[in-house]
C-alpha cells in the first residue's frame, strides 16, 4: 500500500512536467494517469470511472495563449488517487461508489487549486529567464541547459509536493464520512456520473460543431444509429 | 546559404520539447525558443562572442502553438542561415518574420491542436473506457491518436520548415491544416454520437430512466454553458455536484 501512495505523488511530479514544461503528449490527462493508476493500485474500474468523469471536464480545459488553465494533470492524479486509497478492494459497491464521488470532488477541487500554484511557477521562471540572458551575453552557453534543468526540477518537485499535500489531506478529511455516509455518496454518484457525463458531452460537442448545422445532424444521426444498433443488438 | 545537416534539425525537433519549460509571462516561450535553436546557432557562428549575441537575442519574447513551433524553429534557422552567410534579414527583420510566424502558426495550431484533436482523442479514449471498463485500452488509444501526430509534426516539422524558410506558412499548409480541422470535427461528432448512445444503453441495455434523464439534463445544460467562457465548465461541474449532495442527502432522508 505504501508503494502505491508513492507510486502516485511520482506520477503527480511526472504529470505536472508532461502537462506543459516537458513534450506535452497528453501523458497527463487524466484517463491516462487513471490507468497507470489503476494497474498500481489493482483496481482499474474504479479508477477509469473517475478518471472517465474528470477527463471528460479537462478535455473542455484549453491552455489557449497566456491564459492558465485548471490544473487537471495534478487533479487527474489527486482525484483517482484518493478514490482508490478510499475504496479500493472495498467489500460492498456503495463504499466505492462514495470513494468515487469523494475522488471526483477532490480532482477538481485541486485542478481549480493549482492555477495560482503554476502562475507563481511562471511568476519564477521571469527571473530565470533574466538570469539566463546575462548569462549568454556574458559568454555562459550552458546556461541555457541550467535554467531549463531548473525549471523541469521546480515542476517536478511542486507537482509532487502538490499532489502530496492535496491527496494526503482530503484522504485524512473524508476517510470517516465515505464509510459513515457511504449510502447518499453512493446515491449522489449514481446521480451525479451521468449529469458531469452529459456535461462534458456538451462543452466537447460544442468545439465540434461551431454552430455548423451539417455537423449537428452527423452528431444526431451518429446517436440514433448507434442507439439503434445497441438496442437492436441487446434485444436479439 | 549554409546547408544544416538532418541531425542538427532533428536535435532542435528534441530540444522543442521543452520549449514550454521555461514559460513565463513576460518572455512566454522566448527562452525555450532560443535552446531549441542552439544546435543551429552553434553550427552557423563558429565565432563565440557573434552566437552568444545571437543566442541573447533569441530569448526575448515568442509564442506561439508549442507543436507548430517546430516549423517557425526551421525557418528561423533558414534566416540564420543565409543571415550567417551575409544574405538574410538583420536581427530586426528577423524579429520581425518571428512574431508573423508565431501569431500565424498560432491561429492554425490552436485550431488544429487545442481545438480539435485533442478533444477528438479524448472523446475516443472515453469511448472506448465507457464500453472497456477494466482494461488500459482507453489510455493507449488517447495518448497515441494525439501523441502520434503531435510528435511526427514536432520532429519532422523543423525540417520541413527548415527546407521552405518562412514560404512555410503559404496555402498549402494552410490547406491541409483546415481540411484536418474539418475532418477531425466530423470524426468527433460521430465519436460523441455513439458515446452518448452507449451511456444511455450501455450494450444495448437502457440504463433507468432517472439515469437516462440525468445525461440528457448535462447535456443540455452543457450546450447552454458552453456558449460563455465564464463560469468555467469545472466551476459549473462544481456547482452542479454540490446540488446533487443536497439532492441525494434530501432524497434519503425522507425515505
Amino acid at each position: 500500500m505504501n508503494g502505491a501512495w508513492v507510486g502516485t505523488v511520482l506520477l503527480g511530479g511526472v504529470a505536472a512536467l508532461d502537462a506543459t514544461p516537458v513534450a506535452q503528449t497528453l501523458l497527463s490527462q487524466p484517463l491516462v494517469t487513471a490507468t497507470v493508476l489503476g494497474l498500481m493500485w489493482g483496481d482499474l474500474p474504479t479508477a477509469l470511472s473517475v478518471g472517465v468523469v474528470l477527463q471528460i471536464l479537462a478535455a473542455s480545459t484549453l491552455p489557449v495563449g497566456s491564459r492558465t488553465p485548471e490544473d487537471y494533470a495534478t487533479g487527474g492524479v489527486v482525484g483517482t488517487g484518493v478514490a482508490l486509497a478510499l475504496g479500493a478492494h472495498a467489500p460492498f459497491e456503495y463504499l466505492r461508489q462514495s470513494a468515487m464521488l469523494v475522488g471526483t470532488f477532490a480532482g477538481m477541487l485541486t485542478a481549480v487549486g493549482g492555477v495560482p500554484l503554476i502562475k507563481w511557477q511562471r511568476r519564477r521562471n521571469e527571473g530565470l529567464s533574466h538570469w539566463c540572458e546575462q548569462a549568454l551575453r556574458a559568454g555562459d552557453e550552458r546556461a541555457l541547459g541550467r535554467a531549463h534543468a531548473a525549471a523541469v526540477a521546480l515542476a517536478f518537485g511542486v507537482g509532487v509536493a502538490y499532489c502530496a499535500v492535496a491527496m494526503g489531506a482530503v484522504f485524512l478529511l473524508t476517510r470517516g464520512a465515505v464509510v459513515q455516509e457511504s449510502m447518499r455518496l453512493a446515491r449522489a454518484w449514481e446521480l451525479l456520473q451521468p449529469l458531469w457525463l452529459g456535461f462534458g458531452f456538451a462543452q466537447l460537442l460544442h468545439a465540434f460543431v461551431q454552430r455548423r448545422l451539417t455537423r449537428a445532424a452527423v452528431f444526431g444521426a451518429s446517436l440514433v444509429g448507434a442507439w439503434l444498433v445497441l438496442v437492436m443488438e441487446w434485444t436479439r | 546559404m549554409t546547408h544544416l545537416p538532418g541531425s542538427t534539425l532533428l536535435a532542435m525537433g528534441w530540444r522543442a520539447q521543452l520549449l514550454q519549460a521555461t514559460w513565463n509571462f513576460e518572455r512566454q516561450q522566448g527562452v525555450g525558443w532560443a535552446y531549441a535553436l542552439q544546435p543551429a546557432l552553434e553550427r552557423l557562428y563558429p565565432d563565440a562572442a557573434t552566437r552568444h549575441e545571437r543566442l541573447a537575442e533569441h530569448t526575448a519574447y515568442f509564442n506561439t502553438q508549442p507543436t507548430l513551433a517546430s516549423l517557425a524553429l526551421g525557418a528561423v534557422a533558414r534566416l540564420e542561415a543565409d543571415r550567417a552567410a551575409g544574405t538574410g534579414p538583420d536581427a530586426a527583420g528577423i524579429a520581425r518574420i518571428k512574431s508573423v510566424l508565431g501569431s500565424t502558426l498560432a491561429a492554425l495550431g490552436d485550431r488544429l491542436f487545442w481545438f480539435s484533436l485533442r478533444p477528438f482523442a479524448a472523446a475516443l479514449g472515453v469511448l472506448v473506457a465507457l464500453a472497456r471498463h477494466d482494461s488500459p485500452w482507453p489510455a493507449v488509444v488517447l495518448w497515441a491518436t494525439y501523441a502520434s501526430v503531435h510528435q511526427a509534426v514536432r520532429l519532422l516539422g523543423v525540417g520541413w520548415g527548415f527546407a521552405k524558410g518562412p514560404a512555410v506558412l503559404g496555402g498549402e499548409l494552410r490547406n491541409r491544416l483546415e481540411a484536418a480541422v474539418t475532418v477531425l470535427a466530423y470524426a468527433g461528432c460521430i465519436v460523441l454520437g455513439v458515446a452518448v448512445a452507449w451511456s444511455l444503453a450501455p450494450g444495448g441495455e437502457p440504463r433507468p430512466v432517472a439515469l437516462q434523464s440525468a445525461l440528457a439534463a448535462g447535456l443540455g445544460l452543457g450546450l447552454l454553458t458552453a456558449l460563455r467562457a465564464r463560469p468555467s465548465p469545472t466551476q459549473w461541474a462544481l456547482a452542479l455536484g454540490v446540488l446533487g449532495l443536497i439532492a441525494a442527502w434530501q432524497r434519503l432522508g425522507r425515505s
